[in-house]
């Protein structure tokens, strides 16, 4: 489903983000990158979903390699993808509903899709009732939930996190663990970046640990350190 | 489809109200801007209708009674030509009485008493001449010579009549167009900075769109709907004053006595429409620049 082959992506002159990266995730594999901050974590989810174009080597998505990919396709590309974060980036003057709709809507769906998709996905993270507060009035767990929402809602082949419980606490974290767990188990391709130890020894899936943009060590069912 | 263009337009709508200071700027900037080039464009065309009797380089116009003999006609024409060490023979121009009476009635437009009173029987037919030298008192002497002839009525030199209009309507052409080109080129800047101001305030938005597949397109087009909004917004102010000038012009023309050259300076309403018609083009242009160059080149926030 993804394969970096080779990847390398320079800041400035001297300043590798990522060195010679390899690696090859199959369809409905869970991935965690681990590493210190600066790592080059961020830098490998933007290079999956071409936010980022590696100075060498190649990306893979679903069999085609993304960097000859022209920018007009790029949007077709991240149709594919829900992306998630740790400041959960949903739109502070819209709903709930409206939050979810709007990944949707911008791609053209019809309204009549739109009204079943969204409850169904809100029932799914556990938002059902909720579908007209705005983000202010809901807690950080709740929040995360909403962004996982629209992350999901178009059925995506893959969901990209980056530190999604880096601001909750363990147990609200746990929660939206569940809920990552829960979507992987549906055949979505999870990879996420964290550096938070709990959760990564709790799930016991498969662990990529970076140190300063090299690969330093490719687990299966592995433990932070 | 039909949700896409829903889309767009409730998107530039809301993105049109919420930033009313600034686009009420953009809009008052293009319609000042745009009224400028109408007016220039009217005030040309009115100068033009004075002037149309004197256009190229034509500076002595020898009149021919209306009751002159074909005979006399050719006498005149044959003393014009043997003139040839003045006058350019290959330029000389006889307009016939029809043509004369079609010239008229451009250059009496705004005087319908005069216009009236001509007819194509009683109108003079005229030469047109052209000199080849740059000495104005050798082209004086050469008048006062045809003015003698038979058959001849009058013989008028552009030097007498119109140097002073034509001189002022040149610096007026330049001038305004100057001015017009210039707040053309605010009124761009001012839409796209605030486009760029609407796509800012929206950049979450954009970025979510972006990230969720929303094509570059789909995340343009209300930004650009709204700056060739403003433009055509502008364009209909500056129509609406263009056409208010215009009716307080020509009402006070028609106050002036028949006859006097100043009656000419009017344009007829289908040249006004054309001219509005040309600006509303113009604003859309100016629009549709300003906010593309500002979408395209802001759409990485």
């Amino acid at each position: 489903m993804i394969r970096l082959e080779n990847v390398t992506k320079r800041y400035g002159v001297d300043t590798f983000a990522v060195r010679d990266v390899n690696f090859d995730v199959v369809k409905g594999d869970f991935v965690f990158l681990v590493g210190p901050s600066g790592s080059g974590k961020s830098t490998i989810l933007r290079l999956i979903n071409r936010q980022e174009r590696p100075e060498r080597g190649d990306v893979w998505v679903a069999g085609r390699n993304i960097n000859q990919l022209s920018d007009s396709r790029v949007p077709y590309l991240r149709r594919n993808m829900g992306n998630v974060f740790q400041d959960y980036k949903l739109l502070l003057n819209k709903t709930v509903f409206e939050n979810v709709a709007f990944a949707l809507e911008v791609i053209g769906k019809p309204g009549h899709v739109i009204s079943r998709q969204v409850p169904l996905v809100l029932d799914l993270v556990g938002l059902a009732g909720k579908e007209d507060r705005f983000p202010n009035q809901l807690s950080g767990g709740e929040q995360q939930r909403v962004s996982i929402a629209r992350a999901f809602v178009n059925r995506p082949l893959i969901l990209l996190a980056d530190e999604p419980t880096g601001n909750l606490d363990p147990a609200t974290g746990e929660g939206i663990m569940a809920l990552l767990d829960e979507i992987n188990r549906t055949g979505t391709t999870v990879v996420m970046a964290t550096h938070d130890h709990r959760v990564v020894n709790a799930m016991r899936r498969r662990v990529i640990q970076l140190d300063r943009g090299v690969v330093v060590r490719d687990q299966e069912r592995g433990v932070y350190e | 489809m039909i949700a896409r263009v829903a889309y767009a337009l409730r998107e530039t709508w809301a993105s049109f109200r919420r930033n009313l200071t600034l686009t009420a700027a953009a809009v008052l900037t293009s319609a000042i801007a745009l009224l400028l080039v109408g007016a220039t464009l009217l005030i040309q065309r009115a100068f033009e209708n004075l002037l149309i009797q004197w256009r190229g380089d034509v500076e002595m116009i020898v009149f021919v009674r209306s009751d002159a003999m074909p005979d006399q006609i050719a006498y005149i024409d044959s003393s014009i030509r043997s003139a040839n060490t003045i006058v350019d023979v290959e330029k000389l121009q006889y307009l016939d009485k029809m043509q004369t009476y079609e010239e008229a009635k451009r250059i009496f437009v705004g005087d319908p008493v005069t216009l009236s009173l001509l007819t194509p029987e009683n109108i003079p037919s005229q030469f047109k001449v052209v000199p080849l030298t740059e000495d104005p008192a050798l082209v004086r002497s050469l008048s006062e010579q045809f003015r003698s002839l038979p058959g001849v009525e009058d013989v008028a030199l552009a030097e007498d009549e119109f140097q002073v209009i034509s001189t002022l309507s040149q610096f007026v052409r330049v001038v305004t167009l100057v001015m017009s080109i210039v707040l053309l080129v605010v009124a761009v800047g001012l839409i796209w900075n605030t486009i760029r101001t609407a796509m800012f305030a929206r950049r979450r938005e954009i970025e979510v769109m972006k990230l969720v597949g929303a094509t570059n397109w789909f995340i343009r087009v209300p930004f650009m709907l709204e700056g060739l909004l403003q433009g055509l917004l502008g364009a209909t102010v500056a129509c609406g004053g263009l056409w208010v000038l215009n009716s307080a012009w020509t009402n006070g023309v028609a106050g002036f006595k028949p006859g006097t050259g100043i009656s000419s300076l009017i344009v007829p309403s289908g040249f006004l429409s054309g001219v509005m018609l040309s600006m509303l083009a113009l604003g859309a242009v100016v629009g549709a620049v300003g906010s593309a160059i500002a979408a395209s080149r802001f759409l990485d926030v």
